[in-house]
C-alpha cells in the first residue's frame, strides 16, 4: 500500500513534465500579443515594445521555455506579465477561498446527494422516489447563474439575511456553496440511486434478509458499501472540477476564487498565470485520481494494489 | 398518474418560490438611513496597480485619485484646476513649463512636498529607460529642474501644445519619493501622496480600502472615514449591493436597469456625457471607401438616434465630432441627418448603384454585437451588405495590429471606442486620425491620411496658446467630419448610482471617479 503510494506519486513528475511543455507551447501560440494587451487601450508602439521587452517577450520561444522551465524546477512559478505580481501569491491568495467554497459545496451536495439516493432507491417507484428524481432533474437543469441570482434576491435583497456576494465572514460561504452545490448534489443522488437499486438486487441482500438483519443494517450497512464506487469515482471527479473554480458562480458572487483568475488571465494573455493554474489543476486531478483510487481498496477489498 | 399529479404539486411549489422571489423585488420599501461615515463603492473589476506611472485603466486610476493628488487635475467637467501647483505658465514656444507649488503639504509619511519631489517624480517617469506603462506621455520631457523650493520647470525636448493637459493626466499625480525608495518594485502594492485619504489595503483581485488621511492640507476634507472598493463584475450583483446597501455607489450601472432603479428606494441614478466617442471606421485606402461620397452616404445611412436607444438603452448622444463635447477645443459640427434617400443617391454618385458587400470587425462583448446588428440592419436599407465579425480582444489586436504594410491591411470597417485620456484634442485626434499613426504604430484603423489634416495636427502642437490651437482644432474637426472617414456614431453618457445620503461623488466624462469631495448628507 505504502509502496503503491510512492509509486504513484512518483509517477505524477513526467506526467506534470509533459503537461507544463503542452500548456507552455499552448499559451504561446494561441493567438494574441500580451505586451499589447498590458500596454493598454491608448498605447503607442513605443510602449507596447517598451512592456515587450520588460516582460521578456522578445526573446525567441525556445529561450523563453528554458528560462521558464530553469523557473519552474527551483519552485518560481514567476511573475505575472499584467499585474508585476509573483504568480504564486496571486495563486495562494485565491486559493483557500476556492478550497473552502468547493469543500462547503460537495459536503452538503454528499449528504444530500446520498440521502436522496438512498431513499429513492429504497422507496423505487414511490412518491418519495419521484419527488427525489424531481429534485435531482430540476437541480441539474437550473442554470447556476439562474439559481445564484434569484437566491440572492431572495435571501439578501428581499429577506436582508445574507450578504450578496464577495467574501466578508463565515456568511458569505452560504449562497455561493448552495448554488454550487446544487447540481452535484442531483447528480450524486442519481448515481447513487441507480447503483444502489443494482446492488440491493444482489444474492447477498437477499441472504440479508432472509437471516433476519434490520432493513436499515442492510442498507446503509452492506449495500451502500458496495454501491459506492462509481459515487465516489464522480465524486473525486466533481471535485477536481470545483478546485479549478467555476466562473459563473464567482462572477454572481464576486468571488475572489481561481476560475475568474483563469479567465482574466486568458483575456490579457497572461501566459505565466495561465501556466501556473493549469499546472495547479493538473496536480490536484492526479492527486484526487490517487486518493480515489485508495479509496476503492477500503470499500473493496477485492481491489489489489501491485 | 400518481407520478403526474406528484410531479405538478411539485412544480407549483417551485414556481410558487421563484415567484415570490421575483415579487417582492419591486415591493420593498426601506427607510435610507447611513450609520457612521464609511461607504463602499462596487466597481465592475478589479484594480491592476496603484502606482499612478505605471497604470493604464481608468479603474486604478479611480482608488488611486483617493490617494494621491496631481500639480493640477481635471474638475467633474474636465477644466483644469489647480491642485498642488498655485499657477503654472507655459511659454510661447509650448517648450518650457513652470510650475508654483503650494507650500506647507506633506506625504502621508511626513515627507515634505517641494519641487525636489516633484522633480524625483518626472525623473523617474521620463527616464528614457523607464518602463513605466505611462512613459510616453511624459517622454516629451528633457529636464525637469528646481529653480527654488517651490517653483519647478520642465523643458521639453520639442515644443508640445498639448503639455498642460498632460500634466492634469492622472497619470501625472505626485508619489512620495521616499515610498518609492522604500518600497521599490511594490510601491504599486503601498502607494503614497498627498491626497484625502490614505492606503489602509489591497488584496489583488480583491477589496482596495483607504482611509481619512488626518493631515490633509485642505481643512475641512475628507468628510468620510473610508472608502472600500469592491470589484463586482456581476451587473445583477453590483444592483443587488445597491438595493441591499452593502454598496452606496456602485459604477457602472447597468443602463438597462438604469430607468426601473432611479428615484426608488433611496437610490439615485446619475447620468453625465463621457468624453468617449463610438464610430465605425472605413478603409480610406481601399475600395469602395477611397470614394468620398460612399463615406458619406453611410454617415447618412445610419440613424443615430435609433443607435442610442437601442445599443446604450438611451443614455448617449449621436456624436456631433470626432470627439465628445467634452474635450477641450472640441467644435460642434453639422450633423449628418438620417436620409436613407440621401445615402442611396451618394452611392449611385459614386458608381455603386446596388451597393455593395463588406465585413464588419469588432469585439465580442455583448454590447458591441448589438451595435454591429444594428449598423448591419441599417446598411441593408441602402443595399450595402455586412458581414460581421465579433472577434475575441487578443485575436482582434493581433488581425489589426499585427499588419505592417498598410496595403495588405484586411480591415475594411471596424466598430469601436476612444476615450481620449488628457482630455485634449490632440490625443482624440492624432492617434486615431494622424498620418503617422496607422496599425501597428496606432489607432488609425480608417488608413486615413490627409495632408492638410495632418498640417493642423501638427500646428495646435507648436504653441499652448489656447486661442491658436483652438482655431486649428477647429478646422481640423471639419475637414475629418466632411472626409469622413468613420461614421461618427455616439458618445455614450456615464451611468452610475448612489444611495441618496451620499453627495459630491462624480464619475469623471473621463470615466475616472473623483471621490475627494464625497459625504454623507442626511
Amino acid at each position: 500500500m505504502l509502496r503503491y503510494t510512492i509509486r504513484r506519486v512518483l509517477g505524477l513528475i513526467p506526467i506534470l513534465i509533459g503537461i507544463s511543455i503542452f500548456v507552455f507551447l499552448f499559451v504561446h501560440l494561441i493567438p494574441g500579443d500580451p505586451a499589447r494587451l498590458v500596454a493598454g487601450q491608448d498605447a503607442t508602439v513605443k510602449d507596447v515594445q517598451l512592456v515587450r521587452e520588460r516582460l521578456g517577450l522578445d526573446k525567441p520561444i525556445p529561450l523563453q521555455y528554458l528560462t521558464y522551465m530553469d523557473n519552474l524546477l527551483h519552485g518560481n512559478l514567476g511573475i505575472s506579465l499584467k499585474t508585476q505580481q509573483p504568480v504564486i501569491h496571486l495563486i495562494a491568495e485565491r486559493f483557500m477561498p476556492t478550497f473552502w467554497l468547493s469543500f462547503f459545496s460537495l459536503a452538503w451536495a454528499l449528504a444530500a446527494g446520498l440521502l436522496i439516493g438512498v431513499v429513492s432507491a429504497t422507496k423505487r417507484n414511490k412518491w418519495q422516489d419521484y419527488s427525489g428524481m424531481f429534485l435531482a432533474v430540476s437541480g441539474l437543469s437550473l442554470p447556476s447563474f439562474w439559481l445564484g441570482l434569484m437566491a440572492i434576491q431572495l435571501f439578501a435583497v428581499d429577506l436582508g439575511l445574507l450578504p450578496t456576494g464577495g467574501l466578508d465572514s463565515w456568511t458569505s460561504y452560504i449562497l455561493p456553496s448552495f448554488t454550487l452545490g446544487t447540481g452535484i448534489a442531483a447528480v450524486i443522488a442519481r448515481f447513487t440511486r441507480s447503483a444502489l437499486m443494482d446492488v440491493l438486487k444482489e444474492d447477498y441482500i437477499r441472504t440479508g434478509h432472509a437471516k433476519g438483519l434490520p432493513r436499515s443494517r442492510i442498507v446503509w450497512g452492506h449495500a451502500l458499501k458496495n454501491a459506492m464506487i462509481p459515487v465516489v469515482t464522480m465524486t473525486g471527479m466533481q471535485f477536481g472540477f470545483l478546485l479549478g473554480g467555476s466562473v459563473v458562480v464567482e462572477t454572481v458572487f464576486s468571488w475572489p476564487g481561481l476560475g475568474r483568475l483563469l479567465i482574466d488571465s486568458i483575456s490579457y494573455r497572461d501566459y505565466t498565470v495561465i501556466q501556473a493554474e493549469i499546472l495547479l489543476f493538473s496536480l490536484e486531478f492526479l492527486l484526487i485520481n490517487l486518493i480515489v483510487d485508495i479509496i476503492y481498496g477500503f470499500l473493496n477489498p477485492q481491489i489489489r494494489y501491485d | 398518474m400518481k407520478r403526474l399529479v406528484t410531479s405538478l404539486v411539485l412544480m407549483f411549489c417551485m414556481l410558487a418560490l421563484v415567484l415570490s422571489g421575483c415579487g417582492s423585488a419591486g415591493g420593498t420599501k426601506k427607510a435610507v438611513s447611513k450609520n457612521g461615515k464609511n461607504i463602499v463603492v462596487a466597481l465592475d473589476s478589479n484594480f491592476v496597480s496603484l502606482d499612478p506611472q505605471d497604470t493604464n485603466d481608468n479603474l486604478s486610476f479611480t482608488g488611486e485619485k483617493t490617494m494621491l493628488e496631481g500639480l493640477i487635475g481635471f474638475d467633474k467637467n474636465m477644466k483644469i484646476v489647480p491642485v498642488l501647483a498655485t499657477s503654472y505658465k507655459a511659454s510661447k514656444d509650448a517648450k518650457t513649463y513652470t510650475f508654483k507649488l503650494r507650500k506647507g503639504v506633506k506625504f502621508q509619511d511626513g515627507t515634505p512636498f517641494n519641487a525636489e519631489a516633484v522633480k524625483f517624480n518626472f525623473d523617474r517617469i521620463s527616464d528614457p529607460k523607464s518602463t513605466l506603462k505611462r512613459h510616453s506621455l511624459f517622454a516629451v520631457i528633457k529636464e525637469t529642474k528646481v529653480i527654488d523650493e517651490y517653483t519647478v520647470q520642465f523643458k521639453l525636448s520639442q515644443p508640445f501644445g498639448a503639455m498642460i493637459n498632460t500634466f492634469a493626466h492622472p497619470a501625472g499625480m505626485i508619489i512620495s519619493p521616499s515610498a518609492v525608495k522604500k518600497y521599490g518594485k511594490d510601491f504599486m502594492k503601498h502607494p503614497v501622496g498627498t491626497g484625502p485619504y490614505k492606503f489602509a489595503s489591497w488584496t489583488q483581485g480583491g477589496n482596495l480600502k483607504v482611509v481619512k488621511n488626518p493631515n490633509y492640507w485642505k481643512k475641512g476634507e475628507p468628510k468620510l472615514d473610508s472608502i472600500t472598493f469592491k470589484p463586482v463584475p456581476e451587473d445583477g450583483s453590483r444592483v443587488d449591493m445597491l438595493k441591499t446597501g452593502e454598496a452606496d455607489l456602485i459604477n457602472p450601472l447597468p443602463t438597462v436597469q438604469a430607468k426601473a432603479l432611479s428615484g426608488k428606494n433611496g437610490i439615485d441614478v446619475i447620468t453625465n456625457p463621457s468624453i468617449g466617442v463610438r464610430y465605425m471606421s472605413m478603409n480610406t485606402m481601399k475600395k469602395p471607401f477611397n470614394n468620398v461620397k460612399v463615406r458619406q452616404a453611410l454617415n447618412y445611412a445610419i440613424d443615430k438616434k435609433a443607435f442610442n436607444s437601442i445599443v446604450y438603452n438611451g443614455y448617449g448622444a449621436p456624436a456631433t465630432s470626432s470627439m465628445g463635447p467634452e474635450v477641450q477645443f472640441y467644435s460642434k459640427q453639422k450633423p449628418y441627418n438620417y436620409d436613407v434617400n440621401k445615402a442611396k443617391q451618394l452611392l449611385k454618385e459614386a458608381g455603386y448603384p446596388n451597393g455593395f458587400q463588406t465585413t464588419l470587425w469588432a469585439g465580442n462583448m455583448s454590447q458591441s454585437i448589438k451595435a454591429m446588428e444594428f449598423l448591419q440592419q441599417q446598411l441593408s436599407k441602402v443595399n450595402v451588405k455586412l458581414k460581421v465579425v465579433p472577434m475575441e480582444a487578443g485575436t482582434m489586436s493581433n488581425k489589426i495590429w499585427g499588419v505592417t504594410n498598410p496595403e495588405k491591411a484586411d480591415i475594411q470597417l471596424y466598430y469601436g471606442g476612444w476615450t481620449p485620456s488628457t482630455g485634449d484634442a490632440d490625443w482624440a485626434i492624432r492617434p486615431l486620425l494622424g498620418g503617422a499613426s496607422f496599425p501597428p504604430a496606432a489607432y488609425n484603423t480608417a488608413y486615413y491620411k490627409n495632408s492638410e489634416a495632418d498640417k493642423l495636427i501638427n500646428a495646435a502642437l507648436q504653441t499652448a496658446d489656447p486661442a491658436v490651437r483652438q482655431k486649428d482644432y477647429a478646422q481640423l474637426q471639419t475637414k475629418i467630419w466632411q472626409d469622413a472617414p468613420w461614421v461618427f456614431l455616439s458618445t455614450p453618457d456615464n451611468v452610475y448610482g448612489m444611495r441618496n445620503y451620499l453627495k459630491n461623488a462624480y464619475v469623471q466624462p473621463d470615466g475616472i471617479m473623483d471621490l475627494t469631495h464625497a459625504e454623507i448628507v442626511k
